[in-house]
């Protein structure tokens, strides 16, 4: 029988010893211009990456982006240029396969929790080295996670790094597992803390200390004094023009083979000032692919790619969700004629929108296939909810809405005491005010106006008036976070990343700043919120599978019975990429075609 | 001339007051903030929406936010962060200057270098059929936007090649040896320069055009026709040189725009200037940034004039004691 104290011993000398080979493995710090792969030893534990060919070394390959990078620390990064750079030179505990849509192991190589669901503990990789040869130990979760939880840096990652509004409590065993409570259990745990990136503390702790966090690391900052975790490091950074990635050369993720990744030689990220610049560039061959393709142009891209050797990808349902939704918020702060607690809109028309019956003929007048033939051009196709059919886990065919059925539209306003009578083609309630609102959107996207365009006249064929109101994106986000200056609203909302239904909390609680239709509530104004916030706890929390697709089913046909935001189409995604890249495999979840760059390689000319 | 030139740097204070003050408020004006573009984010808490307001000092009265800009301006030359950079607001825009003056300067020499012999050309074959296709170009050149003729001259280089589409240098232009790195530049430098060049081309090329005609009529050109000179003489060595006076005068007015000048085609080239750092700056609502830039634009202008109004005063001493 084993004693557990001896057990105990032996298992430190057996780690102190890994530790020590580990260390043998990472270099003394030299950098070197060129790329050899081999130039350091591979660790002893090293991450296969599962990938469907075996490559070559060497090559580029060449992206566009619209804006260039804000800063190369991970822990500032807020929009999505910087997360695209940084999230190639930093890695989690644990990333997310954006084809699988699973996670999967990073930096930790394994992770268990206790019964409670509240304690995780992860198992780093023995002798992960930064792009410097600096060892990569449980030291540096510890301290990225301190930083991300600095109140007076407050990175937007913390937000999502707690439960119950706690933040997690880490402890590191050893240098090799970091264990972290949580105040409940979280279903997403594992994948939510991939979003921590891990930074050298050797290099940014010092800053850190006397309050220059926010500085480190920002644009001036020389390549190689950018010390990174990822399978990239800086290579060069030309402000305005592009951003160049060149392989980390301690990064412990290999082939099957055993071979050190990334294959490609360099990883080009080239600014230009708009979308129709990217098309010219991809056109011109200054790119090797085009990230964002409007659907107008999927035609003309798929007529050049035979005469311009490139691909059009088919690259499916896209994950964002687009919608409209009533104001149904109340006064906050007084002003002239609005007393706090008064409906924004006003009684007679909050009297409407607060009706799920109004709600839902809005929904039945709505013809969909048109606004998937026109705006969208035939690309689009009908969805019920925030997680599209492009989300492999948690799509629910058997939910759906309100289709359309303009008949039914008319019985349910009927029904409601709306009748047209005055005979000028618009409905009137019961107290003869003519049935009319708003609709607002962004002035810089055709596809919303024209989807407007298309809602005024369908709700005009049921007696219901509809003006058109454009105004730009900065407004709209004013309107409706905080001056509510608003009747309808057309949006879309994006999928996080991972997607899962636990990341829209802000949507889906009645307490969230995104609960859109009536953001911030105290206590939940209607049944249906009530219970949808407590499906939602039981959804976030809870770590069985068969409860979080049960309550996530209930919630969704919940939202969808009170009709709190009116569904329009989604867009089916598609891009070109040029021939001649192995591995590349473009998904339709952000980023569409980085997600997997460390194994993306040049194909030999035969 | 110290005088003079006393009094007009204290006249640029005021200039430089009112601008900042227009540009704070306007930026106060314009709805949402830097931190707008966030919001729409459902992973992003409100609190800390508002934690970051606090750390960027937005949470305070504007005027309190203006007269402390103004103190760390005027105190410490300490031009403030940019929100979106994280970094100081005199860095980015050193870093955007050089680029944009390289671009104007090539612009101004595309301009000067064109204008000063076909308006002389015009001149000297006046209500000829060379004279008649020079205004007709101009005048095509005069009503062609700037954004126009740089999209097409963009679609042209992407359909044939012959010229890179935007951007400043190619990728590993920093292993290139100095020639090919000038040669790369400057391929790069062509359609940004045409595009801003010939703007300016139709109404220069008329000036000098009309100067030399008001020249050719003095009584000097024809005393010296009369002494049987060759027309080419003529020309070149009386009324040319006379003719060239006011245009450098002109010459030192044109300064002042070689910032702002350029911005549309910095945009349309992505040209890393000066321009495109405003543009970006201003969609974001990177307060101090735009700030900074519309300060750096003022005080090139306003240096500009300066130039211009001391090569006039030198010409013409009676302004300088005027």
């Amino acid at each position: 029988m084993p004693v557990p104290g001896v057990a105990r011993a032996s298992a430190r000398v057996v780690a102190i010893t890994l530790f020590a080979g580990a260390l043998a493995g990472c270099g003394s710090g030299e950098r070197s211009a060129a790329v050899p792969r081999n130039q350091h030893a591979l660790p002893p534990d090293t991450m296969t990456v599962d990938a469907a060919e075996l490559g070559d070394y060497g090559g580029r390959f060449r992206i566009v982006e619209t804006s260039g990078p804000r800063t190369f620390n991970a822990f500032l990064a807020n929009d999505q240029p910087t997360n695209d750079v940084t999230n190639r030179l930093f890695i989690g505990l644990t990333e997310f396969d954006n084809f699988t849509q699973q996670t999967v192991p990073s930096l930790a190589r394994s992770w268990e929790h206790a019964p409670d669901g509240r304690t995780w503990t992860f198992h780093l990789r023995r002798g992960a080295c930064f792009s410097d040869g600096h060892p990569l130990t449980a030291d540096d979760v510890l301290f990225s996670f301190a930083v991300i939880y600095d109140d007076s840096l407050h990175p937007s990652v913390q937000d999502l790094m707690k439960v119950n509004g706690q933040k997690f409590e880490l402890s590191a065993p050893d240098s090799y597992t970091v264990v972290i409570r949580a105040a409940g259990s979280l279903a997403i745990f594992p994948t939510l803390v991939g979003a921590v990136r891990i930074m050298p503390k050797h290099v940014l702790e010092a800053a850190w200390k006397r309050g220059a966090m926010a500085s480190s690391y920002g644009l001036a900052t020389p390549p190689e004094q950018v010390v990174t975790s990822g399978a990239w490091k800086l290579e060069r950074f030309e402000p305005g023009v592009r951003t160049i990635l060149g392989p980390n050369p301690y990064w412990f993720g290999v082939d099957r083979r055993g071979r050190r990744l990334p294959y490609l030689d360099q990883l080009l990220f080239e600014i230009v000032p708009d979308q129709n610049t990217a098309s010219l560039k991809f056109e011109a061959g200054d790119v090797d692919a085009v990230d964002n393709v409007r659907p107008e142009d999927y035609g003309l891209y798929e007529r050049r790619a035979q005469a311009g050797n490139f691909t059009v990808y088919d690259i499916g349902p896209s994950l964002i969700s687009n919608f409209f939704w009533f104001n149904l918020n109340r006064v906050a702060t007084p002003s002239a004629g609005h007393r706090v607690g008064d409906p924004v809109v006003g009684a007679i028309r909050y009297a409407w929108f607060s009706n799920p019956t109004f709600r839902r003929a809005v929904s039945k007048a709505i013809d969909r296939q048109a606004i998937i033939r026109g705006p969208l051009f035939g690309y689009g196709f009908e969805n019920w909810s925030t997680m599209t059919e492009g989300s492999r886990e948690w799509f629910t065919p058997s939910v759906r809405g309100d289709d359309y059925d303009p008949e039914g539209a008319r019985r349910l306003l009927a029904g409601l005491g709306f009748r047209d009578r005055d005979g000028d083609g618009v409905l009137e309630d019961a107290a003869r005010n003519p049935v009319s609102f708003t609709l607002k959107t962004n002035g810089d996207s055709q596809i919303r106006i024209a989807t407007s365009d298309l809602i005024r006249d369908d709700l005009a064929k049921v007696g219901i008036r509809v003006t058109l109101s454009q105004v730009d994106i900065k407004t709209l986000v004013t309107n409706f976070r905080s001056d509510f200056d608003y009747e309808a609203l057309l949006l879309g909302l994006g999928s996080a990343v991972p997607s899962d239904p636990a990341m829209a909390g802000n949507f889906y609680r009645s307490s969230g700043a995104t609960h859109y239709w009536n953001v911030r509530q105290r206590n939940p104004a209607t049944e249906a919120e009530r219970e949808i916030d407590s499906l939602f706890e039981i959804h976030a929390d809870t770590l069985d599978a068969a409860v979080r697709h049960a309550t996530w089913t209930r919630i969704q046909n919940l939202l969808n019975q009170q009709c709190f935001v009116v569904w329009l189409p989604s867009q089916m995604m598609k891009l070109p990429a040029r021939n001649g890249f192995g591995n590349l495999r473009p998904v339709a979840l952000p980023h569409r075609l980085l997600w997997n760059i460390d194994r993306v390689f040049v194909r030999r000319r035969s | 001339m110290r005088a003079f030139l006393i009094r007009r740097l204290l006249q640029a204070i005021p200039i430089l007051l009112g601008v900042t003050a227009l540009t704070f408020l306007l930026l106060q004006l314009a709805p949402g903030d830097v931190l707008s573009q966030f919001s729409q984010n459902p992973t992003i808490a409100a609190e800390t929406l508002d934690s970051m307001r606090h750390r960027f000092g937005l949470d305070r009265p504007w005027y309190v936010q203006y007269l402390l800009y103004l103190r760390n301006v005027a105190l410490r030359l300490d031009f403030g962060e940019s929100f979106t950079r994280h970094q100081p607001v005199f860095a980015v825009i050193r870093e955007g200057l050089g680029n944009t003056l390289l671009l104007s300067g090539a612009a101004a020499l595309i301009t000067w270098g064109l204008a000063i012999p076909l308006g002389a050309w015009a001149a000297a074959r006046r209500g000829r059929r060379v004279d008649r296709l020079l205004t007709a170009l101009a005048s095509v050149g005069l009503a062609v936007p700037e954004l126009l003729s740089g999209l097409l001259l963009l679609l042209i280089a992407a359909r044939t090649g012959w010229f890179p589409v935007g951007g400043m240098h190619e990728a590993g232009w920093e292993r290139l040896g100095w020639w090919a790195r000038g040669v790369d530049v400057l391929r790069h430098l062509a359609l940004p320069a045409l595009v801003v060049g010939l703007v300016p081309l139709a109404a220069r090329m008329r000036q000098m055009r009309a100067q030399l005609l008001d020249t050719l009529h003095q009584d000097y050109i024809t005393a010296a026709r009369a002494r049987g000179l060759s027309e080419t003489r003529v020309l070149f060595r009386h009324a040319l040189r006379n003719a060239l006076n006011p245009m450098i005068t002109l010459f030192g007015l044109t300064l002042g725009a070689l910032v702002s000048g350029s911005f549309v085609a910095e945009v349309v080239f992505s040209w890393p200037g000066l321009g495109r750092i405003t543009m970006e700056a201003l969609l974001a609502e990177d307060r101090y940034l735009v700030m900074g830039a519309v300060l750096m634009s003022t005080v090139v202008l306003t240096a500009g004039n300066l130039v211009a109004d001391l090569l006039l005063a030198v010409a013409e001493p009676r302004l300088r004691d005027g």
